[in-house]
């Protein structure tokens, strides 16, 4: 088996073997971590983040010296580093390797993957510092970024989906990592068996090109596949069926409607696990596995259109329910499924380099957002109710600070990262002729100003309604943890700009201009000049408008500084506004729908199907068991014992032959 | 000697037909041996006949006939033996008592 070898794609000489050893290190210190943790976690007691902590640091550099060859060295050219390390499947002419790749797009990705990974471990030393299960926490924490790392370094769809069901599995043991609450352990079921049902898409999705081309390494399927379309070797809906599926698997994994309604109830996890799992990275796989795959989405407009329209109306329908969530951790989840959706849009009008833009914005201030809630929570002693906080500006500011950094980054306020990577994504959906997306998206933005800043407000600003006995302790979370929001929200404040100005001609825009280039070609969007005094300033001012507006109306209501909330006024437009107040805050009834859909109605059909399993089908096995039995047992009463009896059936049937044999003969 | 075929079955058949009611009547186990003799020593007599009276079996009856009863002594000695046997734990001749094998 050749270990360790260049895959025979690669320009021959250009995989170094340190260029190996440093994508090799990337899944192994995170598995070492992980084995040694988990082995001798539980003895170093309070240091069990030790080890962990110290294989992720080093992950981080690894991974920040290859995004360095990459991205700014382009050591490995347009194609980008690929290593083949170990033949898994040889079956005849069809085989699946373990084999990794680097292009820009996994570089983007390591970007946030390696970077809010190992804030979230450093914050982790202070947030789980008390748990007596923390050495769990770490292990499960290494094998997540292992399985994560794995999967945006797959190169091809069956280890993609090998990770892509590890990732699963760490958010179900980390959603439930204190199983002990019943809620939670629900949550992490949910969360498990919601991505089961993406992933009977995902599955037939990767069947269905196997079957079609007999490959699934990524370079070959993106080529053979649109060469079988032209040849006509497969039809167009074909195409839109594969796309289609592993959309399905997406919209899983990426939280989007309807599957969506596992993200929130995850919420239930540790809130460094909501920052780095489903916020920053796991929940973006979904996004990741479109944009990988945009080569054959290009093929299949109608199923781009689709990737749209769920992307959109996620995003609108998870910003009205985060409007009136009370768990700050709800709020910031419902955010998250918003801007996921935005992901999804950007990527179903054609707008790839938008989307892994807003993905890595996305990711540093979501992932700030959390960790800020996550140190709150901590700040007021595990209170999670935004109605049992307020006026914690001055007592925790630092944490104040950077979710304040963090907020107007999402909000899409300029100059922060939020601003760039939002204005991107809507002003290419008006532009590639998507008006409706720009104008839903619009309207999101303006909601996604409001909510944010009401949560700031409730949580910051105004007088204080915290428990008047936890009151005196507030106390601002230890170095450990606001090392981490610093840096984040540095990363929030200037990464869009660093990358993605000039508007659409960035630098995020030169990297990964040659992964998304031959999709784009495809859908025909030649990329026009920028006009910041025609059409594109036009909506520039639109989107940043109406940012503004957003948070705007979010300090009328809610307060901002020394600004006072207007409680009345809230109360009064509830009031106005009682059935749209109860449908947002109801989560549009999703739970109640899905309960009366699946539960009681696929209740009653599994009952139904149950009788007939009973009573059909072991009725017709018992039956055919219970007439041999019985006939055996009538049959029995023959067997007397007594030899003479045997001897007259012998002498009575040799009679009958000899009569039978006579009447034959004779006649 | 009659010089009829039809005169020696008829008495070969009546006799196996009077060795097949004492085999399946009598319940003493001698006396079902001695049936068994009986109905062996019908079909002997109309083997022997059958050698005699067809041309083409030339006087082959009498050796078939001795191989019957050689197999006939080797059987009574068996199944003496068994009864013996049987006797010794049952302390009864009657069949009807050997029923300890139905079901």
């Amino acid at each position: 088996m050749p270990f360790f070898t260049a895959a025979p794609e690669a320009v021959p000489g250009a995989v170094s073997a340190t260029d190996q050893a440093l994508v090799l290190s990337l899944i192994v210190l995170p598995l070492i971590g992980f084995g040694l943790t988990a082995l001798i976690g539980r003895r170093l007691g309070g240091r069990a983040w030790i080890i962990a902590v110290a294989a992720i640091v080093l992950t981080w550099l690894a991974a920040m010296v290859l995004v360095y060859q990459t991205l700014f060295v382009g050591a490995f050219g347009e194609a980008g580093l690929h290593v083949l390390v170990y033949e898994w499947i040889p079956a005849g002419a069809f085989t699946v390797d373990i084999a990794f790749g680097v292009d820009a797009l996994t570089a983007v990705m390591l970007i946030v993957v390696a970077t809010v990974g190992m804030l979230v471990h450093i914050y982790s030393i202070g947030y789980m510092a008390h748990d007596p299960g923390r050495w769990r926490f770490f292990a499960y924490l290494n094998l997540f970024m292992f399985s994560m790392l794995l999967l945006v370094l797959a190169d091809n769809f069956l280890l993609l989906f090998v990770a892509w069901e590890l990732v699963g599995l760490c958010s179900y043991l980390l959603v439930g990592f204190w199983y002990r609450r019943r809620s939670a352990a629900l949550a992490a079921k949910k969360a498990f068996l919601v991505n089961r049902v993406g992933d009977v898409g995902f599955t037939l999705g990767i069947v269905a090109i196997w079957t079609t081309v007999g490959t699934l390494d990524f370079g070959q399927v993106f080529q053979l596949l649109p060469e079988a379309l032209a040849t006509g070797a497969i039809e167009q809906w074909h195409m839109i069926g594969i796309c289609l599926l592993l959309f399905a698997g997406a919209m899983g994994k990426s939280a989007q409607f309807p599957l969506h309604v596992w993200l929130p109830d995850a919420m239930e996890g540790p809130t460094p696990v909501s920052a780095l799992i489903h916020a920053a990275t796991m929940v973006n796989a979904g996004v990741y596995l479109v944009a990988r795959s945009n080569p054959l989405f290009a093929q299949a407009p109608e199923a781009l259109v689709v990737v749209a329209a769920v992307g959109i109306f996620t995003a609108i329908m998870a910003a009205s329910i985060a409007f009136t969530q009370t768990d700050i951790k709800r709020v910031l989840a419902y955010s998250t499924l918003s801007q996921l959706g935005y992901m999804f849009a950007a990527l179903g009008v054609g707008a790839f380099i938008p989307a892994i833009f807003h993905l890595l914005t996305h990711g540093f201030f979501k992932g700030l957002l959390f960790l800020g809630s996550g140190s709150v929570i901590h700040a007021v002693h595990d209170e999670q109710d935004m109605d049992r906080m307020g006026g914690l500006r001055k007592r925790i500011a630092i944490t104040h600070l950077t979710m304040l950094v963090g907020s107007l980054a999402i909000a899409g306020i300029p100059p922060l990262a939020g601003f760039f990577s939002k204005d991107e994504i809507l002003a290419e959906s008006f532009k590639l002729g998507f008006a409706w997306v720009w104008f839903i998206g619009i309207v999101v933005a303006l909601m996604t100003g409001f909510y944010m800043f009401r949560l700031m407000g409730k949580t910051f600003y105004g007088p204080s309604h915290v428990d008047p006995e936890v009151e005196p302790r507030i106390h601002e979370s230890p170095r450990s943890m606001t090392v981490p929001l610093v840096v984040l929200a540095v990363a929030s404040a200037v990464v869009g700009l660093a990358l993605g100005f000039p508007f659409e001609n960035g630098i995020l825009h030169g990297w990964l201009e040659p992964v998304f280039h031959g999709a784009e070609e495809t859908l025909g969007h030649a990329g026009g000049d920028y006009q910041l005094f025609g059409i594109d300033g036009t909506l520039l001012l639109i989107s940043t408008g109406v940012s503004v507006a957003g948070v705007l109306l979010g300090w009328r209501f809610f307060g901002f500084l020394s600004r006072r909330p207007q409680p009345e006024a809230v109360e009064r437009l509830t009031q106005r506004l009682r059935p749209a107040y109860a449908f947002s805050k109801g989560k549009w009834y999703f739970d109640e729908l899905n309960d009366l859909l699946f539960v009681r109605l696929g209740g009653l059909v599994a009952r139904a199907l149950w009788w007939f399993d009973v009573h059909i089908i072991d009725g017709t096995v018992n039956g055919i068991a219970n007439l041999t039995r019985s006939s055996g047992g009538g049959l029995r009463q023959i067997q007397t014992g007594h030899v003479q009896n045997y001897a007259l059936g012998i002498a009575a049937g040799l009679l009958i032959i000899a009569l039978g044999y006579l009447v034959v003969v004779t006649r | 000697m009659s010089q009829s075929l039809d005169a020696y079955l008829i008495l070969s058949g009546l006799l196996f037909a009077i060795g097949t009611f004492g085999f399946l009547a009598r319940r003493n186990a001698i006396a079902m041996l001695m049936s068994i003799e009986l109905m062996l020593n019908a079909v002997n007599l109309s083997i022997v006949a059958f050698g005699a009276f067809v041309p083409s079996l030339a006087g082959d009856g009498a050796l078939i006939a001795l191989f019957v009863m050689a197999v006939a002594a080797a059987e009574a000695t068996v199944g003496l033996a068994i009864v013996i046997a049987i006797y010794r734990n049952k302390r009864t001749p009657l069949v009807d008592e050997y029923a300890s094998m139905r079901e």
